[in-house]
C-alpha cells in the first residue's frame, strides 16, 4: 500500500477508535504513568500521521515526472488540507495558551493581594474549604482557605499539599493544556473530548499517588472526604465519568502492576514510532 | 513588588473610612503610614507607582481631589476574598479551560459513598 494511504488510515485509527478503546479500558488507570505516556504518544502520533499523510501525498504526486494536471490538483488539495490541520492546531494552541496564562496571571495577582502566606502556601480568609494550585513557570501558587486549615488534620493537610505540589512539579497543567488544544482544534470527528477527560483523571491519579508516597493513603482519602463533602455550586453534580470515583478506585488498589506498566509503555513507544518511520523512511530512501 | 502592593492595599483598607466625609486616602497618607513600619525606608514616588499600578489592575479606584488624587479600594477585603474564591470555584470546573487545578471537584452522592467505603476499608 502506498505511504499516504497507510498514514491516512493510521491517523483515522489513532484519532477515533484508539481513544475510544483506551477510554473504556478502566484497568489502564492502575498504571497511571504508563497510561499517560500512551495517551500522549497516541495524540502525537495521530497528529504526525495526519500531517504526514498530506505531505507524502503531495510529494508522491509532484516528485515523480511526468507531472500531469491531475497530479497538481491532488497535490494541491492534499497540501491545502494539511495546511488547514496545521493552522487549526497552531491557532488553537495560541488561543488556549494566551487565555490560560492571562487568567492565571490575573488570578495570581489577586490571590497575592488578599492571601496571607504561610509556609509557602497562600491562605484565603474564607469559610468555604478549597485547595487548588495556580500553575505557572516560576510563579505558581498553592492556595487553600482558612476553612481548609481548620477542617483538616495536620497529616491530611500534608497529603493535600503534596498532591498539589506534585501537580506543579510535574507540570500537569502543560499536559492538560496540550489535550485542551487538541480538543478545541478538532472538537468533532476526533475523540478528543474523551482523551481530554481521561488525561484529567490520570493527572489526579498521579498526584494522588505522589501524595501517598510521602504521606498516608488514609490521610489523603479522609482529606478527600472532608473537602469533597463541602457544598459545591449547584449544577453539574454527578456529571458523567466522575473523576473522583475513578481516583478512589485506583487509591484502593495497593498492588503494583509491573507487567502492565511495561506493556503499556512499549505500546506507547510503538504507536509513536509507527508514523515517524512511515514519514521518515521514504525520505531516507531518496537520500540513499 | 507583590509584597509592597499588598502592604499598600492593606494600608488603604486600614485608612478607608477614617475620614467619614471622603472615601479612601491620599498617596501622602499611605506613604506616611507605611514609612518606617518594619524598618521600611520607602520613597513617596514608590508608593505612588504602586498605587497607580493597583489602579490599573482595577483593585483601587482613583479620584481627583484638588491637585492630587485620592485612592480607595474598590472592594473591602472580605469582598475581594469572596471574588477570588468565586473565581477559584469557577476556574476549576472541568467543563471549560482549566486555569486552576483543584484538589477535588464537585462530588456526587455516589462519589461520597465510594469515598467513605474506601476510608472504612483503610481503617
Amino acid at each position: 500500500m502506498p505511504t499516504p494511504v497507510v498514514l491516512g488510515v493510521l491517523a483515522v485509527l489513532l484519532a477515533g477508535p484508539l481513544p475510544w478503546v483506551l477510554s473504556r479500558w478502566i484497568g489502564l488507570r492502575r498504571t497511571p504513568a504508563a497510561a499517560m505516556l500512551l495517551w500522549q504518544s497516541a495524540a502525537l502520533a495521530a497528529v504526525l500521521a495526519a500531517l504526514g499523510a498530506g505531505l507524502s501525498l503531495v510529494t508522491a504526486h509532484l516528485w515523480q515526472a511526468p507531472v500531469g494536471p491531475a497530479d497538481v490538483v491532488v497535490a494541491g488539495l492534499a497540501g491545502a488540507v494539511t495546511v488547514v490541520v496545521l493552522a487549526r492546531l497552531l491557532l488553537s494552541g495560541h488561543r488556549t495558551g494566551t487565555s490560560l496564562r492571562r487568567m492565571r496571571r490575573l488570578h495570581r495577582e489577586r490571590v497575592d493581594l488578599v492571601a496571607r502566606v504561610d509556609g509557602g502556601v497562600s491562605v484565603l480568609d474564607h469559610d468555604v474549604p478549597v485547595a487548588y494550585c495556580v500553575p505557572g513557570m516560576s510563579r505558581s501558587r498553592i492556595v487553600v482557605s482558612r476553612s481548609t486549615l481548620t477542617r483538616l488534620a495536620p497529616a491530611e493537610l500534608v497529603a493535600v499539599l503534596e498532591h498539589e505540589r506534585s501537580h506543579l512539579r510535574s507540570r500537569h497543567d502543560l499536559v492538560l493544556e496540550a489535550f485542551t488544544v487538541l480538543h478545541l482544534a478538532f472538537p468533532r470527528w476526533v475523540a478528543s473530548a474523551s482523551a481530554r477527560r481521561e488525561v484529567e483523571v490520570l493527572v489526579e491519579v498521579l498526584a494522588d499517588r505522589a501524595a501517598c508516597r510521602t504521606g498516608g493513603r488514609r490521610d489523603l482519602v479522609s482529606a478527600l472526604v472532608t473537602l469533597a463533602g463541602s457544598p459545591a455550586p449547584a449544577g453539574s453534580l454527578g456529571s458523567a465519568g466522575s473523576s473522583l470515583a475513578a481516583r478512589v478506585e485506583v487509591l484502593r488498589d495497593t498492588r503494583t502492576h509491573p507487567w502492565q506498566s511495561a506493556a503499556v509503555s512499549v505500546l506507547a513507544a510503538a504507536i509513536l514510532a509507527l508514523p515517524t518511520l512511515l514519514v521518515v523512511l521514504p525520505w531516507l530512501d531518496r537520500l540513499v | 513588588m507583590g509584597e509592597l502592593e499588598q502592604a499598600v492595599l492593606e494600608t488603604l483598607w486600614d485608612l478607608d473610612g477614617t475620614d467619614a466625609e471622603r472615601p479612601g486616602a491620599s498617596g501622602r497618607a499611605v506613604h506616611d503610614r507605611l514609612q518606617g513600619r518594619d524598618g521600611r525606608d520607602l520613597a513617596y514616588t514608590t508608593v505612588m507607582t504602586v498605587l497607580d499600578r493597583l489602579a490599573r489592575k482595577d483593585v483601587v479606584v482613583r479620584e481627583r481631589d484638588g491637585r492630587a488624587f485620592r485612592y480607595a479600594p474598590r472592594l473591602t477585603r472580605a469582598a475581594m476574598t469572596a471574588e477570588v474564591m468565586h473565581e477559584a470555584l469557577e476556574g476549576t470546573r472541568d467543563d471549560r479551560e482549566q486555569a486552576l487545578v483543584s484538589f477535588v471537584g464537585e462530588a456526587s452522592a455516589e462519589d461520597l459513598a465510594a469515598l467513605r467505603r474506601a476510608l472504612d476499608d483503610l481503617a
